[in-house]
């Protein structure tokens, strides 16, 4: 079997599997009351990508910040970085947004929850975008300093012609590996009734009662989502990978 | 070539050079001999600028090379090619140019041409350093160091990464550059491209310089530890 096939059997067999499944339940799928929800639902999803754009960039500038403090030589920073690192490995997403809304926002007056969650998300997302740039940095070797060193390139000049060009390459792929993350852990946000893509149909759930509807439906807008991400991610390495 | 080193001395965690002077004039390819860790890719490195010596002074064509305008004089090829791995062949050596000698773009790139056609490579300008062979991509980054018009080109062993073959190629197309102007200083385990390459060869070991003089050192050797070390790497 060829590639081509073979992948178009794997997708076949997987769409074979939900319509299996939809089959299966105890009432016939109606998708007529789902239709009535449609600009919430809408909304839900158009929210999802938004929040996870705001997260996306909110981690990766906190992310370097992380980074370049990490990399510092004042030990006080790194000692520092490591334990928020720590902290946050061991912490679960959905405690992280829950803390972050009901108990640190009130300890500094701030009862916005969903501005809370979302930093708690960004905060989450955080030593992974560090590490993310921990590894693209060191990518740049000894001996490519020494010659940026010999040929006497400026410090802007070697971020700007040399090392940006190089480390965006590496950094790409587990960008959007880790923005696939944010955007499944943006379902949690639903915890703080914000109109999220899995709150939305929550809502429609519990109004029309059509919970199996609702369930595939949101499974498949999060993997209509997260799809073509993954595959931007690998046309991506295809294209610009350097090894 | 004129240089002068005196009261030299360099330490990491051990002392890899021990303190010497070195004084030669009037030779223009100089091979650094030895044994692995005798300290001749330190003295290499130290005599480009690309490190700073522990204690001493080394001074080659009048120039200190802690003087800032020094690194701007020599050139450095390394022992792999150590191309930037983002850019073609000819963008390698055309962003050098443009960016820290001030050549306009187009001047540049034709420099960039002109100096890899002399290394072989004029089919190849295009391609990123990761499609040509390490030999190809060794010529390149001697294309590259060229470019700049050095006075002085450091090779640090430039064919030790590479097969018999590949060495082949790159040395003879160093040797092509004979001639060319240029000075040499080279480090390498290559005798054969010593003998005829180099007109002064340095033999070290242990961080200091045990013979020294025209390439016939190597076909009678004063010291016992250079009767060794051409025993073993004939």
């Amino acid at each position: 079997m060829n590639k081509r096939l073979s992948y178009l059997t794997s997708i076949l067999l997987f769409i074979a599997f939900a319509v299996f499944i939809a089959l299966r339940q105890t009432n016939p799928l109606n998708f007529e009351s789902v239709r009535t929800y449609e600009s919430l639902i809408f909304k839900g999803f158009i929210n999802t990508i938004l929040i996870s754009f705001i997260a996306l960039f909110g981690s990766v500038i906190l992310g370097f910040f992380v980074y370049i403090l990490q990399a510092s030589k004042v030990r006080f920073f790194k000692a520092f970085i490591d334990v928020f690192t720590e902290i946050i490995y061991g912490t679960p997403l959905l405690v992280m947004i829950i803390v972050m809304a009901f108990l640190i926002g009130p300890a500094f007056n701030t009862y916005n929850r969903i501005v809370m969650g979302t930093l708690g998300l960004i905060i989450y997302m955080t030593p992974y975008m560090s590490n993310i740039f921990k590894s693209a940095f060191s990518s740049i070797s000894e001996e490519q300093y020494m010659a940026m060193d010999l040929f006497g390139f400026t410090s802007f000049q070697r971020y700007r012609y040399i090392i940006i060009p190089q480390v965006i390459r590496i950094l790409m792929p587990p960008l959007m590996n880790n923005f696939s993350l944010i955007i499944k852990g943006s379902a949690l946000l639903n915890y703080l009734s914000f109109t999220e893509l899995f709150y939305s149909i929550n809502i429609m759930q519990t109004r029309t009662f059509a919970y199996s509807e609702g369930y595939l439906l949101m499974w498949a807008l999060y993997i209509i989502i997260t799809i073509p991400l993954s595959q931007f991610t690998r046309f991506f390495e295809r294209r610009w990978g350097l090894k | 070539m004129k240089l002068e080193i005196s009261n030299l001395s360099h330490t990491y965690d051990v002392e890899v050079l021990k303190p010497f002077d070195l004084e030669i004039d009037g030779y223009h390819s100089v091979a650094l001999i030895g044994v692995s860790g005798s300290g001749k890719s330190t003295l290499l490195r130290i005599m480009s600028g690309l490190e700073q010596p522990t204690s001493g002074e080394v001074v080659i064509n009048d120039l200190s090379v802690k003087d800032p305008v020094y690194k701007k004089t020599v050139g450095f090829v390394f022992q792999s090619h150590n191309l930037f791995p983002h850019l073609s062949l000819v963008e390698n050596i055309s962003l050098v140019l443009e960016k820290t000698r001030k050549v306009p773009k187009e001047k540049a790139h034709e420099i960039a041409i002109e100096n890899l056609t002399k290394l072989q490579l004029a089919d190849q300008v295009n391609k990123l350093p990761k499609n040509v062979s390490g030999g190809q991509a060794q010529r390149a980054s001697i294309a590259r160091a060229l470019s700049t018009n050095p006075d002085v080109i450091f090779l640090d062993e430039p064919t030790s990464s590479l097969d018999p073959i590949l060495t082949h190629e790159v040395l003879s197309s160093i040797e092509r550059l004979k001639g060319s102007g240029k000075d040499f200083v080279f480090v390498t385990h290559v005798m054969s491209f010593v003998k005829d390459f180099a007109d002064y060869v340095i033999f070290m070991d242990e961080g200091s310089i045990i013979e020294q003089g025209e390439p016939d050192i190597l076909d009678n050797p004063k010291t016992q530890s250079l009767k060794d070390f051409m025993a073993k790497v004939r």
